[in-house]
């Protein structure tokens, strides 16, 4: 192993809500902390910016739902002002190129369509209630579930292509990917994490139902603030070599000059807390055992842009629509009200997900802002389309998210490697949302992924 | 707050619209449950049988073993029958309170969605 220029006894790579809220248990525990950052700011997938204009926008995560416990004791604990998601008035529904208006979860302009999404729903949640959230590959009939993906599921089940576009518009909001790329067992342990694929794609009563005053970032900037100067920015983390009694970290810190110099912190332990396709950049020296490796290579994120307009005022209010809106097909298939609890601004914030998104890669930032804006325009009135500010979040293109909300699992993968997910291998330990045993995907998630790395490596270091 | 006749009479309109449905009927093959409904606020309490996928009359009193047991106030019960709330809202929040299966949730959160798709 190579010399270090700092000991700590525990390195966390990763200053998302997963690695910060690890940092602040292991701290608790009377340990050495450093935890290092590739960007310049914490979050991680949770982004809130304030626009020229004045309007705060969550540019990645940024919802509070029922029973997302560790969330919402954060919240509580400093005192963060939450308010809900607006949901009054009827959504919009644009089914082949016909806007619809309805009320409720499930649009009823097409009633047997409608009909047939919900029994796929049920049959789906069913079936979700069977696999394990923590451990979906120990499912009797795991292989077989794994082997096919949710489309083929969908296909084979939903008559109406109306309903089987339903159900791939709700996929694309939850899962930033289209059915076709997700192991079916993948996907319904991950909507067993939530509770239910139904508590996922709700509003009111579901994971989208509660929003934060001043954005969802704030919590994760107070936990960096707890921890000071134990918080390195701009350092990502390159290698870790690693032997039985600790590692060598290596991250790339950048100076003021803009030359960037490799930084060594030797550690006893080492909480990686990003997604499995941001670790697998990192070099491991001696390399990761196969399944981990082979884990992080086809757990590819979900591909999402996440656009805001704003407004002077949210004036669909006033028309009676709710600000929601779905669509069968085109750029934005899922739009929410996403103004201040106070509405000194209106804003649309939507989805533009899966093959999609990959698909305008080349339109750039205006073409997206174009065909976005005339979508609004026809769910919401010919106001929509005059923003007085509109701003987009590819994440995707973010090299130290490389897409979002969350890795989507490829067949076959979870009942091969699924074991490798936590397993600490050696000194290393794994958090991050995709690890987490509940509500994986999100803040929630990657909180209490957080606690249980935390938890491993004071164990392993008896330490507390 | 809802009394006994109230929500009789919203069950009867629920009843007929649920018995009428041929999509729910597919939905709820094979869900042959006893339902004991109890209103936390005036402690009625009503059963309701479903067999063969359709809905029996609501018979005041906890009649027989129940499958699952629905508590939320007599004003919610004619609510959630008149169509005028949905259920799995109040199962979240706490005011619809299920002793049941996580089965059982899911059906009659779909049975409420379905039941009223052709307002």
């Amino acid at each position: 192993m190579s010399t270090a220029d700092r000991t700590v006894d525990v390195v966390v790579a990763g200053a998302g809500y997963s690695g910060l809220h690890a940092a602040r248990h292991l701290v608790a525990a009377g340990l050495d902390v450093l935890v290092l950052e590739a960007r310049d700011r914490v979050g991680g997938r949770v982004w809130t910016e304030v626009t020229p204009g004045g309007a705060t926008v969550d540019q990645g995560g940024q919802w509070l739902g029922p029973t997302q416990d560790h969330l919402a004791a954060l919240a509580k604990e400093f005192d963060a002002p939450t308010f809900p998601t607006w949901v009054q008035g009827a959504n919009v529904e644009v089914r082949d190129g016909t806007r619809h208006e309805f009320h409720g979860l499930v649009p009823t302009s097409d009633a047997d369509a409608s009909a047939d999404a919900i029994a796929a729903l049920l049959d789906l949640d069913l079936l979700a209630q069977e696999v394990p959230a923590d451990e979906p590959w120990t499912h009797p009939d795991a292989v077989g579930l794994d082997q096919r993906t949710l489309a083929a599921w969908v296909d084979e089940n939903v008559e109406s292509r109306a309903a089987r576009d339903l159900i791939a518009t709700a996929v694309l909001a939850v899962y930033g990917a289209e059915p076709s790329e997700l192991s079916l067992l993948f996907a319904l342990g991950y909507a067993h994490g939530g509770g239910s694929m139904s508590a996922l794609i709700r509003t009111a009563g579901g994971a989208q139902e509660t929003r934060f005053t001043g954005g969802a970032q704030q919590l994760a900037l107070r936990l960096a603030g707890e921890l000071g100067d134990r918080v390195v920015l701009e350092a990502p983390v390159v290698g870790v070599d690693h032997g039985p009694r600790g590692a060598v970290v290596t991250a790339s810190r950048t100076a003021p000059d803009g030359s960037t110099s490799p930084w060594r912190v030797s550690a006893r332990r080492v909480v990686v807390a990003m997604p499995p396709a941001v670790q697998a950049r990192i070099a491991f020296d001696p390399p990761l055992p196969g399944a981990r490796d082979q884990l992080a290579q086809h757990a590819p994120m979900g591909s999402v842009t996440k656009i805001h307009a704003v407004y002077d005022r949210p004036f669909w209010r006033d028309e009676g629509l709710s600000g929601q809106l779905i669509a069968d097909t085109g750029t934005v298939r899922a739009v929410f009200d996403d103004s201040p609890d106070d509405a000194s601004h209106g804003i649309l914030m939507g989805f533009i997900a899966g093959s999609e998104d990959r698909r305008l890669e080349g339109v750039g930032p205006e073409g997206r802002r174009a065909l976005a804006l005339a979508e609004l325009a026809f769910g919401f009135g010919p106001r929509a389309a005059e923003p007085a500010e509109f701003v987009e979040q590819r994440w995707s293109a973010e090299p130290f998210s490389r897409g979002g909300p969350v890795a989507c699992f490829a067949p076959g993968l979870l009942t091969s490697c699924g074991e490798a997910l936590r397993a600490p291998v050696g000194p290393i330990h794994w958090a991050g949302t995709e690890t987490a045993t509940a509500w994986s995907g999100y803040i929630d998630g990657a909180l209490s992924s957080g606690v249980r790395a935390a938890d491993e490596v004071v164990s392993a270091l008896g330490a507390g | 707050m809802a009394d006994v006749d109230e929500i009789t009479e919203a069950y009867a309109d629920w009843q007929v619209r649920c018995n009428g449905n041929r999509r729910l009927a597919k939905m709820l093959r094979g869900w042959d449950r006893v339902v004991h409904l109890v209103a936390s606020d005036t402690g009625d309490g009503f059963t309701v049988t479903v067999a063969g996928s359709v809905l029996a009359d609501l018979v005041p009193g906890l009649v027989g073993q129940p499958d699952l047991v629905v508590t939320a106030t007599s004003e919610d019960f004619a609510d959630l029958f008149w169509g005028d709330l949905n259920p799995s809202e109040k199962y979240v929040s706490g005011d619809i309170v299920l002793a049941g299966s996580s089965e059982d949730v899911l059906r009659l959160d779909a049975m409420s969605m379905v039941a009223f798709l052709d307002q």
